[in-house]
């Protein structure tokens, strides 16, 4: 059975490997071997219409979808070490804000925060940090959030759903920039089932991709457990956070801003005493970001006003990223939390005190390497009182029996005076460097230096000149002490501790014991920091080497001291050295001694034990020396004592100095680092920028002998004398040569014979060369898998040794490493050439410009690499993420005063006069959630920039022809014109604006948003005002007006002006009347009536006010910060007044009552009537005339009989009237009975047929049904 | 309130385009005192007071306050304006003194710049308007500022001291600059030059040539010197003839030199053989000092390179000429920019003198005249 079922095999006929089948075959024949038809017939797919070649390509749309999915390229300015990103976690009251920013600190650093004000800065990863922070629902304080936000957390409350206050902060982020968005729905243990639940989510989330984007991020965190969020969501959250990547906003990168997270009042405690309502002057801490920051620049402070940056300095980073390292995760102690407003890093703002947190947290107790927030504590303990307090309340006794010099007494000597200008152009290093010499180096400003040096340098030739050898050496290692010293004299913390640097290490060691004996001696100063102590004792050492030089040949010394005095205005520094130098030696000479003998046992390195026991020797000589040198000396005293008071000055303001910059732990290797660097730019830089900018950044003490290199490129030496000389000279800018080299000269000639195409090339750009390389590049090649060797032909002698080492093996190691550098080579020009090949096809403009781009981001970021900050922070200005600390003088009391941490302060850098006011024209738009249009002159508050501020705007509108046209109100549904006088602000920033900002408004903030688009100092917008006047006297085109104008002369500046009438007659002001005054005669194209209304329409400027009014909301107390309330509207006003408007009469609408219009008859003149055709006649029946007697008819009396019979027909037909009435009356009766009963009959009959229908419907659907059932139960019935 | 930035105070009449020019930049304030307070005639001369009032045209909103005897000059500047203006420059001093200001300031205008410019073309103290058009025009391009609005013509040149040229001068505006890296200034492939004489004999400018050559030609033979010759009403009111010189480089670095006769009764008569033998000189000289920018131009370069986006910017220089120097601490009070500054020793190679790698950040300067459509 089953062999002969077997059936037959069918060739498959369709399918794919029927298909494949007859390729195959097609191909055996030859036939079919190019499958595509599009080569196979390429003319039929030839391009015919480009149309609709260009159709086709974009109705598939992947060109467009690909193009829109570029931006454009900006160049990457982000920094090496970004600064924290700002999470600002948003949302209405009593949402969980607190608690999510707790829980996320809790989860990144396992610590747990309870009370949370301001900026919370914690280590998120191995390269992230996250700067946290709170926004409340002020709207103040959403504005600023939204501007200085990386990445906003927007909680939802999803048992409530949306609030406006979402949608508000959401409006306000769009046009600020949006940060990445993020919303958080919590609460969402409230619902009860899970079906509501999922509905709920769903709707919040589509409702949340309409306003962010589609497929924006939606967080759920479903519960509380123990008043805390899940553990595991949380750290989902986080991770989302820490991985998150964003782009950069324009406002933001192109601006530098500070969210500051720790404020200092720095005022002087006796000026508040005095007023307490006087300017503070304030420093604020927090990471720069956005842009570079200079020194000086404006900054605006959002409620508050604009300042100008007093000085700016960079701190240590108090929460660092953990240094480069192969884990995956950080440690504990890497896991920084950073938030001084709430009391973490040790310290605690309240209203009135600081709290300083010792120990706890173990965000800063790493004490073996001294954490930089232990120190900023440390630092910040001891600036509670300020440093000119302690300049003003110090005192010192110089000799035993004078009475304590105070500062005003250094103040009245005028010998000098630490120049403010000048303290503030020498930025930190060079306020740091007076712990040496003091401040008569910025006195003396940018020529000290060197002259110290030279000055030094004399006494040294003096020193050698008496014999002495060692001492002179000592002389130069002392220099050499305090030119390292300098370059330490930072790092407080490393005195103890840093053992390579040996020499600053002697200097800083001399500490309180030193200090003691010293103070015995001759000081009383309260506070001198070690630091201080060590320049100073660095510049004993230098100062001893005089004294010596003094011991030997005083009185020469003498006269050379006093010289020195009266160079004082030039080189202060050596001398008040030699002063100090003097009076120590001469009272406290053994005690000094003493001193430095106790520390040289105390402690001290193998290493500088022998430098110091080579220097200690010589105290003892000079003291033998020093003796008669003080002895001579006496008789000067008055001279000496006036530098020994500029010493102590000096002092006073080291202790500044120290302080401020004392906590600064630094890198530790910045010394050596800058070592290097100065050592590398020494030969290539020698303070060319000295020359010119005065200052070098760099050690700028060796400098002398660099001028004389390049005495023949530079000319300008000394600045400052320079300029006066040069004051009223020409001012040109051609260069002109004092020595023209000799052209004649063939040297001369030689000397740029290289900069002509005709010279010599370079190596890589001399044309044989290249070609030869390229031969030797290319010519020749070896086959590494067979060994075999081709060589080119050109350079075949020359390769063969090569080839012939290679082959025997016999390399050494210049010829291997030569052969890697051309093999490198050949694979770069391989490279090269498939590049060439297969990437010119690809590469568009696009990709040009992003390479540009790519290209120049390296550069920035290479270019000023090799450098110390100190030096880069010159150059760049602060560069985004350093921690800087920012001191702004004048800032209102009311800022210190009622100073809440919960509110951010910002302090946003402004660009190249954006600090300055003018007329600002912006695009504007009423939001269309905003319930009421604006008003023109109605003030309002706008955010632009960085700023919010109250002015008053006009609207406008602009016409086709460029007018821009007054408007009363906004419109409702356009964009219109927009101008205010307020602060520049660059075009293309957004805005809004806000009509209060006091939390009254119940509804929707936000009134208006919109693009800057035009800066000006003046501004022309127009409003219409139409001039009326009446025809006193109407020729036939020509009219007398009056009315219109009240002069001639006003008649005269409007000769030729077009005017109309309200009918539309046109017509030209043609000349001034005499009669009465203002008419005019007017010409019009047709002849006008006297009832007509003659117009003119002109253009009137109007003003804008110049009002603008910061909303200085950071100045109100603590709790009334969102009540600000400025300028109020007229609207406003009336109310509070209950001013009733009172309308202009004739602007009341009114009901409209019309005269009744009387017209005259129409009247044709006989002449046309006789013209015009029969039709158009005027048919006018001449009136009845009255008939004539002959005509009228005679009247008729009748007969009695014919009376009668005249009466009785009229009784006979009134009678047979009233019968046929009557009898019509009832056929009418009749008739409606009739009908009736027809339509009773007519309904029964139609109750009747539908009660049959019914019926047989009923039994129809019976019988259906039975069948039905019957049809459904079949089988089983049957069955039955 | 927004505070007006705080005004810089400066002494002396010297550097006072700079001044001016950077204030209006920058947006600050600017007080000069002491102008020539010390000198016979105190107070500013015409030529200045011509270049103030020039400032005033082409700015809107610009307060200027000037007192009683001139030594004393308040200027707060307003926004940059453009648009066409004409304006009688001071026969005292060229055209290239204001023109020099103009090329700072043309880019940030509200409306293109066309100005046309009347007074002295050419004269001895100043840049003529042929090395400008040579020299400063091709770096105005290195920053993105070209296009064919980018224009310097002259129409009718003037000598001094009677002056009556004519130039018209049109740019366009920009709303940033591209940041430059020019570190190469390349070899000199050709020389250019023009010859010009304005109411002499054209013979005087063909007799320049010869001399000019004869240096010339021994570093290189592509030499072409054009002639200039301007007649009738195109020759202004003084005669006078000069050459300058334009050695261009296969980067594009344009090195100029120029020499031009004495004005008319001041000084002996030059003759024109030695006047090309000594312009070729100069030029040699600013071929010594070298750079991919020439020497009169270095403060233009420096400043457009301040004036750009937040990014490194590299130029080569020669030695930094006196006018320079001041510029650059202006450059620092104005914009609180500093350039790295390192000398390049010339070294082996016959390249003539020490150059110098100016190296900025720009500050991020954007138009804020420009307006948005």
């Amino acid at each position: 059975m089953e062999t002969k079922d077997q059936k037959k095999h069918r060739k498959k006929n369709s399918g794919p490997k029927a298909e494949k089948k007859k390729k195959r075959h097609l191909q055996d024949l030859q036939l079919g071997d190019e499958e595509d038809a599009r080569k196979r017939n390429p003319k039929a797919f030839a391009v015919q219409s480009a149309v609709r070649m260009a159709r086709s390509f974009h109705r598939n749309r992947t060109q467009d979808l690909k193009t829109k999915k570029h931006h454009i390229p900006v160049v990457d300015r982000t920094p090496l070490e970004p600064p924290p990103i700002v999470v600002v976690v948003m949302g209405p009251p009593k949402v969980g804000k607190s608690t999510l920013i707790q829980c996320l600190i809790r989860n990144f650093t396992r610590q747990k925060l309870t009370e949370i004000r301001g900026p919370v800065t914690i280590v998120s990863g191995k390269k992230r940090r996250l700067t946290i922070i709170e926004c409340g629902c002020d709207i103040n304080m959403m504005i600023d959030l939204a501007k200085v936000a990386d990445l906003v957390l927007m909680l939802i409350d999803a048992s409530f759903g949306f609030e406006m206050e979402t949608f508000e902060f959401l409006n306000i982020c769009q046009v600020h920039g949006f940060p990445k968005i993020m919303g958080v729905l919590t609460h969402l243990d409230s619902f009860k089932y899970n079906k509501q639940l999922k509905k709920a989510k769903k709707r919040l989330k589509h409702r949340f991709w309409t306003e962010v984007y589609p497929g924006a991020k939606l967080f759920y965190l479903s519960g509380m457990v123990h008043g805390e969020y899940q553990n595991q969501e949380i750290h989902n959250l986080g991770r989302f956070i820490t991985v998150m990547k964003f782009r950069p906003l324009t406002w933001q990168t192109s601006h530098p801003y500070i969210l500051a997270d720790r404020m200092e009042d720095l005022t002087n405690p006796e000026d508040i005493r005095t007023n307490a309502k006087c300017d503070r002057k304030v420093s604020l801490y927090g990471y720069l970001r956005g842009a570079h920051m200079k020194n000086k620049s404006q900054i605006h402070m959002p409620g508050v006003g604009d300042f100008a940056v007093s000085d700016i300095s960079f701190l240590p980073d108090p929460c660092a990223l953990p240094e480069q390292q192969k884990k995956r995760c950080l440690n504990e102690k890497e896991k920084l939390v950073y938030a001084p407003l709430s009391g973490v890093g040790g310290v605690l703002y309240d209203k009135d005190a600081v709290y300083v947190d010792l120990g706890g947290s173990h965000g800063f107790q790493e004490s073996d390497e001294a954490r930089p927030t232990h120190e900023l504590v440390q630092s910040l303990i001891s600036t509670h009182s300020t440093i000119d307090a302690k300049m003003a309340s110090s005192r010192v006794t110089l000799f035993s029996d004078s009475k304590p010099l105070g500062s005003e007494d250094i103040d009245n000597q005028g010998l000098w005076m630490p120049k403010e200008e000048k303290q503030v152009d020498l930025k930190t290093g060079r306020v740091r460097r007076k712990a040496i010499f003091g401040g008569e180096e910025d006195e003396s400003g940018d020529s000290d230096p060197e002259d110290d040096e030279e000055m030094s340098e004399g006494d040294r030739l003096e020193n050698s000149s008496s014999d002495e050898t060692e001492e002179e050496e000592d002389a130069e290692v002392t220099g050499k002490v305090y030119i390292a010293d300098k370059g330490a004299k930072r790092q407080r913390l490393e005195m103890e501790e840093d053992t390579e640097i040996d020499l600053p290490a002697f200097a800083d060691s001399d500490d309180d014991l030193e200090r003691s004996s010293e103070d015995e001696g001759e000081v009383e100063e309260a506070d001198e920091s070690s630091e201080e102590e060590g320049s100073s004792a660095g510049e004993r050492d230098i100062l001893d080497s005089e004294a010596l030089e003094k011991g030997s040949k005083h009185s020469n010394g003498l006269s050379d001291r006093l010289n020195l005095e009266k160079k004082m205005k030039k080189a202060a520094l050596t001398t008040s050295d030699s002063g100090h130098c003097t009076a120590e030696e001469a009272f406290a000479s053994e005690d000094e001694s003493e001193g430095n003998s106790s520390l040289s046992t105390e402690e001290m390195d193998s290493e500088n034990e022998a430098l110091i026991r080579k220097k200690f020797p010589k105290p003892s000589q000079v003291v033998s020396g020093q003796k008669q040198g003080s002895e001579s000396l006496t008789d000067e005293t008055s001279d000496i004592e006036d530098l020994l008071k500029e010493e102590e000055e000096y002092k006073e303001a080291s202790n500044y100095s120290t302080e401020t910059s004392g906590a600064l732990k630094w890198k530790e290797d910045l010394s050596r680092k800058a070592a290097e660097a100065f050592l590398r730019q020494q030969q290539a830089t020698p303070n060319l920028q000295k020359l010119i900018y005065g200052t070098v950044t760099e050690d700028n003490e060796e400098d002398d002998d660099a001028r004389e290199e390049l005495g023949g490129l530079f000319r300008v030496s000394q600045p400052a004398r320079e300029c006066k000389y040069k004051a009223d000279s020409l001012d040109c800018s051609r260069f002109h040569l004092d020595v023209p080299h000799d052209w004649d000269l063939e040297e001369v000639m030689n000397s740029i014979r290289d900069c002509f195409v005709t010279g010599k090339w370079e190596e890589d750009k001399d044309a044989a060369k290249i070609l030869a390389e390229d031969e030797e590049l290319y010519g020749d090649f070896e086959d590494l898998e067979t060994g075999d060797v081709h060589k080119g032909k050109s350079s075949l002698d020359t390769q063969t040794e090569d080839v012939e080492e290679e082959v025997k093996e016999e390399i050494d190691s210049s010829a291997e490493e030569s052969a890697k550098k051309k093999h490198l080579d050949k694979k770069r020009k391989l490279k090269e050439m498939f590049d060439a090949e297969y990437d010119e096809g690809e590469s568009t403009y696009f990709d040009d410009l992003k390479g540009e781009m790519h290209k120049q981001a390296q550069l920035n970021r290479a270019e000023f690499e090799d450098q110390d900050d100190e030096a880069r922070v010159q150059y760049e200005g602060f560069r985004p993420g350093m921690y800087v600390r920012i001191e702004i003088e004048n800032v209102p009391c009311e800022f210190v005063l009622n100073f809440d941490p919960h509110y951010p302060i910002i302090l946003g850098g402004l660009g190249n006069s954006e600090g300055s006011v003018g007329y600002v024209q912006m695009r504007l738009k009423k939001h269309r959630w905003y319930k009421k249009i604006l008003k023109s002159r109605d003030p309002i508050i706008f955010s632009v920039g960085w700023r919010r501020f109250q002015t008053i705007p006009l609207y406008y509108i602009e016409d086709h022809n460029g007018r821009q046209r007054l408007l009363k109100y906004t419109p409702q549904h356009m964009h219109c014109g927009a101008a205010f006088w307020g602060p520049i602000t660059p075009q293309g920033t957004g805005f809004l604006a806000v009509q209060f900002v006091d939390g009254t408004t119940p509804d929707f903030q936000i009134a208006a948003t919109g693009i800057v688009l035009d800066l000006d100092k003046s501004i022309k917008i127009v409003k219409k005002l139409k001039l009326t006047g009446f025809p006193y006297k109407i020729f036939k085109n020509t009219s007398f007006i009056k009315g219109m104008f009240n002069s001639a002369l006003e008649v005269a500046k409007f000769e030729g002006a077009v005017i109309r009438t309200v009918s539309g007659i046109r017509g030209q002001i043609k000349k001034a009347l005499r009669a009465p005054e203002g008419a005019f005669r007017a010409t019009f194209e047709d002849k006008l009536l006297m009832s007509d209304i003659v117009f003119m329409r002109t253009w009137y400027p109007v003003s804008i006010p110049a009002f603008y009014n910061p909303v200085t909301s950071l100045l109100k107390p603590v709790g009334e910060k969102d009540t600000w309330s400025g300028m109020r509207t007229t609207g406003q006003l009336r109310l509070a007044n209950r001013v009733k408007l009172k309308p202009n009469k004739d602007s009341l609408y009114k009901l409209i009552v019309r005269q009744k219009k009387h017209f005259n008859s129409l009247h044709i003149p006989k002449a046309l009537q006789k013209a015009l055709p029969f039709k158009n006649k005027p048919k006018t029946q001449a009136k009845a005339g009255k008939i004539p007697k002959d005509r009228q008819r005679p009247a008729v009396i009748r007969e009695p009989h014919e009376r009668k019979v005249l009466a009785l027909l009229d009784a006979l037909s009134t009678v047979h009237r009233q019968k046929m009435r009557k009898a019509k009356e009832q056929r009418h009766l009749h008739n409606k009975e009739h009908f009736k009963a027809k339509q009773k009959e007519e309904e029964e009959k139609l109750k009747r047929q539908k009660d049959l229908r019914k019926k047989l419907f009923r039994i129809q659907g019976q019988k259906e049904k039975r069948n039905q059932k019957s049809s459904l139960k079949g089988p089983t019935e049957q069955l039955k | 309130m927004a505070t007006q930035a705080h005004s810089l105070s400066y002494a002396g009449c010297n550097f006072l385009r700079q001044r001016l020019v950077l204030s209006t930049l920058s947006g600050r304030p600017v007080k000069i005192r002491k102008i020539r307070a010390r000198d016979d005639n105190p107070g500013l001369r015409d030529f200045e007071a011509s270049f103030i009032r020039l400032l005033d045209k082409i700015t809107n909103g610009s307060r200027i306050e000037i007192n009683q005897t001139g030594t004393t000059l308040y200027y707060q500047p307003g926004l940059l304006y453009g648009g066409s203006v004409e304006h009688d420059c001071s026969v005292l001093r060229g055209i290239g003194y204001y023109l020099e200001s103009l090329l700072c300031l043309a880019p940030f205008m509200k409306h293109p710049l066309r100005i046309v410019l009347r007074g002295v073309t050419n004269d001895q103290v100043d840049p003529s308007v042929d090395v400008l058009k040579a020299t400063a025009l091709p770096i105005l391009k290195q920053f993105g500022i070209d296009g064919e609005s980018l224009e310097l013509k002259i129409v009718r040149r003037g000598m001094p001291p009677g002056g009556g040229g004519e130039v018209i001068f049109s740019c366009p505006i920009r709303k940033v600059l591209k940041p430059i890296q020019l570190t190469d200034p390349g070899k000199i492939k050709r020389i250019r030059g023009c010859r010009y004489s304005v109411r002499v004999s054209p013979q005087m400018a063909n007799r320049i040539v010869d001399s000019a050559r004869s240096i010339l030609n021994k570093f290189i033979p592509d030499i072409y010197i054009y002639t200039d010759h301007m007649k009738g009403v195109n020759s202004g009111k003084s005669p006078g003839f000069g050459l300058s010189l334009v050695a261009e480089t296969t980067n594009g670095t344009f090195l100029s030199a120029e020499l031009t006769s004495n004005p008319q009764g001041q000084g002996a008569a030059v003759l024109p053989e030695d006047l090309g033998r000594n312009c070729a000189k100069l030029l040699l000289e600013e071929i010594y000092r070298g750079g991919c920018v020439d020497s009169t131009n270095q403060s233009l370069a420096l400043l457009f390179m301040t004036l750009g986006q937040q990014d490194v910017s590299k130029v080569l220089l020669g030695p930094l000429s006196p006018y320079t120097i001041e510029f650059l601490r202006h450059l620092k009070s104005f914009f609180q920019i500093m350039f790295k500054i390192e000398t390049k020793p010339c070294g082996e190679e016959l390249k003539g003198g020490d150059k110098v790698l100016m190296t900025c950040v720009g500050i991020g300067f954007s138009n804020l005249s420009k307006t948005l459509k």
